[in-house]
């Protein structure tokens, strides 16, 4: 009974976290507002082409009908509208920013610079777009629901039959507009950097849910070391590959595509580490929502507490009604190193991505990737 | 040539019926690759003599209205109308002197460890992962995809004076073409909610929804990188199409059109793109990576083209023919999803009541029995079973546009197991 209600604690809680992905800190949206204006306009250009088909117009009006259920995809869609901003297009802004902080290209002579707009290639501009479909079909997909685990009380199972369909074929057609736009992109080493970006996502996500099952949570769960590894499948290949592609468009060198990879991979593993903090480093008010026990903190303090320890602390927070009082347990994951632990490692990979881009010569595009980079180390 | 006499005969097959525009829309829809055809085979072709072999596939259909009235014939002879005349037509003007082989046969030495690569493509840390991606390529599929593709290669390679052996993009295209095809068939047991696929349990029945769908989206993945790696951007963008036209195909299935003939036209368009898309595809596929003529390219992907729409209109069919043990999966499938079949949709004209059903997509108590019945008393079967006819003849005459080999009279004579298979 208590593994049972924790599971399903627990998945919602995940579920929320993986969709709304932190407001992060105030001055992020400064930093992200000012970098879009070097790369010419702004990164809304999430495929306007995607979002005014009729197949995703289609989507949209039933997608209507779920209104009033627990469907996570009418979160996701929500998503979409008031998140826009902060987070669902941060991927495309930073492959555009890499792509004008490289800069033209020095050896192919069938690239013309005088294609550039605001000194990115065309290919560019729709590999940012590609990141962001790939990205954002994920998110959808991500909210697919298991019809066996819903329970009558949580609503009527043909709502979620219904919302699983509508989310499929979303996620699905954002997935098939990505995979056209990397055909033409023509450049075969492009569109299997970026398929294996989608593999790697996929075992990220395969590897999130089953992190989330009653076993996980109370057994070991998994170490830093492994946290770290999925996370980079789950949250920073994508961007990582993507980063390490623009360069490849340009037909910059192998070196640039490393340090472009690089930074790809560290600025997501802060970025992901900065929002699983948020709920630990924000001064809470009331009641705390619940928060997913694959977050950074709550995996580095299972580590140094112990497996005995932590299933005390479980038992400890429970409340009469078998639920978990997650105020609690916050407190108790705070008073103990995991938030700092998690901390510091956000700050080592803020330098590591500093570090990645300093080979690039100084240009405001570089000065906005610093930017970034240090404002996800900032609490 | 062919073009105009079929269009008188799908003109006079109608006047006696109500069905005027709705065949009238299906040949319509068939147009480009009709007037294709009959531009080619003015073309000098391979086969020696070939216009008078090529010819006769076209008269011996009994649709030229001087033979008889189709019409009475397609109510009066349900049964003795279709596959004998095109079975007795196809083998004798292929294969007077040779014997038949069977395409199964033919294709086997290509296709023996074609799951084993597929397998080892698949490979990943995950342990479960694994074996749900694995799961479909057990080896018991059909794999009728990678066979078309295999022989189509073969017959092209020969076609393009080289020996048959596939090249190696050739190959990889086989097993990209099975990869996805079964990452669509995963995505569609959860879209449909099916828990039986091939007489086993679906994915989603024994893993769930959300890991079904990742496992969909990590073997499309895997083929995306195989294709890539094969170096050729052209193919890439063939193929990519594909995976375009498989949601777009998805998509189309939503909704219903009010109008017959949009409806028709709609059915078809969305058999193309479900599953005529990728056989024709990765037929052009194969050809682009061994003949530089893009006229090679247009056989090659007509031939996929009609075979794959006359597969799935069989298909359709078997869905209100077949007990449920021998598809392995519930019959009439299609209406219970809401869908309106090419038997259906040729029901209707004689029972209009249908019209209403279409349009609430069998969703009140009793439409889905009514609508069965409709459909069994009236000739949807035959007709969907005639057009599926047409489409193979076509498939016909596009690859006899090649050279002659054993693969391109497999290939032949694939079409007519496509009309006469049962499961």
């Amino acid at each position: 009974m208590f593994a049972a209600t924790l599971q399903r604690l627990s998945s919602r809680g995940q579920r929320t976290l993986s969709l709304f992905s932190s407001s992060g800190p105030s001055n992020w949206s400064k930093v992200v507002s000012d970098a879009e204006k070097i790369v010419g306009y702004p990164t809304s250009f999430m495929s306007l082409r995607c979002l005014l088909s009729d197949e995703l117009s289609n989507v949209a009006m039933h997608v209507r009908k779920l209104v009033g259920t627990q469907h996570p995809l009418l979160n996701t869609a929500r998503g979409f509208v008031y998140d826009s901003k902060n987070n669902l297009q941060m991927r495309g802004l930073v492959v555009l920013l890499m792509s004008k902080a490289a800069g033209p290209s020095h050896t192919a002579s069938d690239l013309l610079a005088q294609d550039m707009v605001s000194g990115i290639y065309p290919n560019q501009r729709n590999l940012a777009e590609i990141t962001e479909l790939i990205h954002t079909a994920f998110l959808v997909h991500r909210g697919i629901v298991d019809l066996k685990e819903w329970t009558v009380s949580d609503g009527p199972l043909k709502d979620m039959q219904f919302g699983n369909k509508m989310a499929v074929l979303s996620g699905d057609f954002l997935l098939a507009n990505a995979c056209t736009g990397l055909a033409q992109l023509d450049n075969t080493k492009v569109v299997e950097l970026i398929s294996s970006a989608i593999g790697d996502l996929v075992q990220g996500i395969y590897y999130e849910n089953s992190n989330n099952t009653e076993e996980n949570i109370l057994t070991d769960g998994v170490d830093m070391a492994t946290w770290e590894e999925q996370t980079f499948l789950s949250h920073g290949a994508l961007l990582a590959k993507s980063c390490q592609a623009a360069m490849e468009l340009a037909k910059h060198d192998k070196e640039s595509q490393r340090l472009a990879y690089k930074y790809g991979k560290h600025l997501s593993l802060g970025h992901k580490l900065n929002s699983d903090l948020q709920p630990f480093v924000k001064s809470s008010m009331g009641e705390s929502s619940p928060f997913s026990f694959s977050a950074a903190p709550v995996v580095f303090h299972r580590q140094i507490i112990g497996q005995e320890r932590w299933h005390q602390q479980l038992e400890q927070v429970q409340t009469q009604r078998n639920q978990l009082n997650y105020s609690k347990l916050l407190a108790a994951v705070k008073s103990e190193k995991g938030v700092s632990s998690a901390v510091d490692l956000c700050c080592y990979h803020g330098n590591k991505a500093l570090e990645a881009i300093q080979a690039f010569p100084s240009s405001e595009a570089r000065s906005a990737l610093e930017n970034i980079a240090s404002a996800i180390t900032k609490f | 040539m062919a073009a105009p006499r079929w269009g008188q005969c799908f003109l006079r097959l109608n006047k006696s019926s109500s069905t005027t525009t709705l065949l009238e829309t299906v040949w319509h829809f068939n147009v480009r690759s009709v007037s294709f055809s009959s531009s080619s085979l003015r073309r000098v072709s391979w086969s020696s003599g070939s216009r008078n072999e090529v010819q006769p596939s076209v008269r011996s259909t009994h649709l030229n209205p001087n033979t008889f009235n189709f019409t009475s014939s397609l109510i009066r002879h349900k049964s003795q109308l279709l596959y004998p005349k095109l079975q007795s037509c196809c083998c004798r003007k292929v294969h007077s002197d040779a014997k038949l082989k069977d395409p199964f046969t033919l294709a086997q030495k290509d296709l023996t460890s074609l799951y084993d690569d597929i397998k080892k493509e698949l490979v990943v840390s995950k342990e479960e992962l694994n074996s749900l991606c694995d799961y479909y390529f057990d080896g018991k599929g059909k794999a009728i995809r990678p066979m078309i593709v295999v022989l189509m290669a073969r017959a092209l390679n020969i076609h393009s004076n080289r020996d048959g052996d596939l090249l190696p993009g050739q190959r990889a295209i086989a097993m990209i073409s099975e990869m996805i095809h079964t990452a669509s068939l995963v995505h569609d047991d959860v879209i449909d909610g099916s828990d039986k696929r091939r007489g086993k349990q679906t994915i989603n029945e024994v893993w769930g929804e959300r890991k079904a769908i990742l496992a969909g989206d990590f073997i499309l993945s895997v083929a995306s990188m195989a294709l890539a790696r094969i170096g050729n951007i052209t193919v890439v963008k063939v193929l990519s199409q594909v995976i375009e036209d498989l949601v777009r195909g998805e998509f189309m299935q939503l909704g219903s059109k009010e109008n017959e003939n949009e409806r028709f036209k709609h059915y078809l368009e969305k058999t193309f793109k479900k599953t005529a898309s990728l056989i024709a595809n990765s037929c052009k596929a194969v050809s682009i990576l061994v003949n530089p003529d893009p006229e090679v390219h247009e056989i090659a992907f007509q031939y996929g083209r009609n075979v794959g729409i006359a597969f799935q209109l069989v298909d359709d069919v078997l869905d209100f023919t077949t007990g449920a043990a021998q598809l392995g999966k519930p019959v009439a499938a299609d209406l219970k999803l809401g869908l309106a079949t090419g038997p259906v949709l040729f029901a209707c004209q004689q029972f209009p009541e249908l019209h209403a059903m279409i349009m609430r997509r069998f969703s009140t108590k009793g439409d889905v029995d009514q609508a069965w019945q409709y459909v069994l008393q009236s000739d949807g079967v035959e007709q969907t079973k005639y057009l599926a006819q047409r489409y193979c003849q076509e498939a016909i005459k596009q690859v006899s546009l090649l050279r002659p080999s054993p693969e391109r009279d497999a290939l032949i004579r694939l079409t007519e197991m496509v009309l006469t298979r049962d499961k």
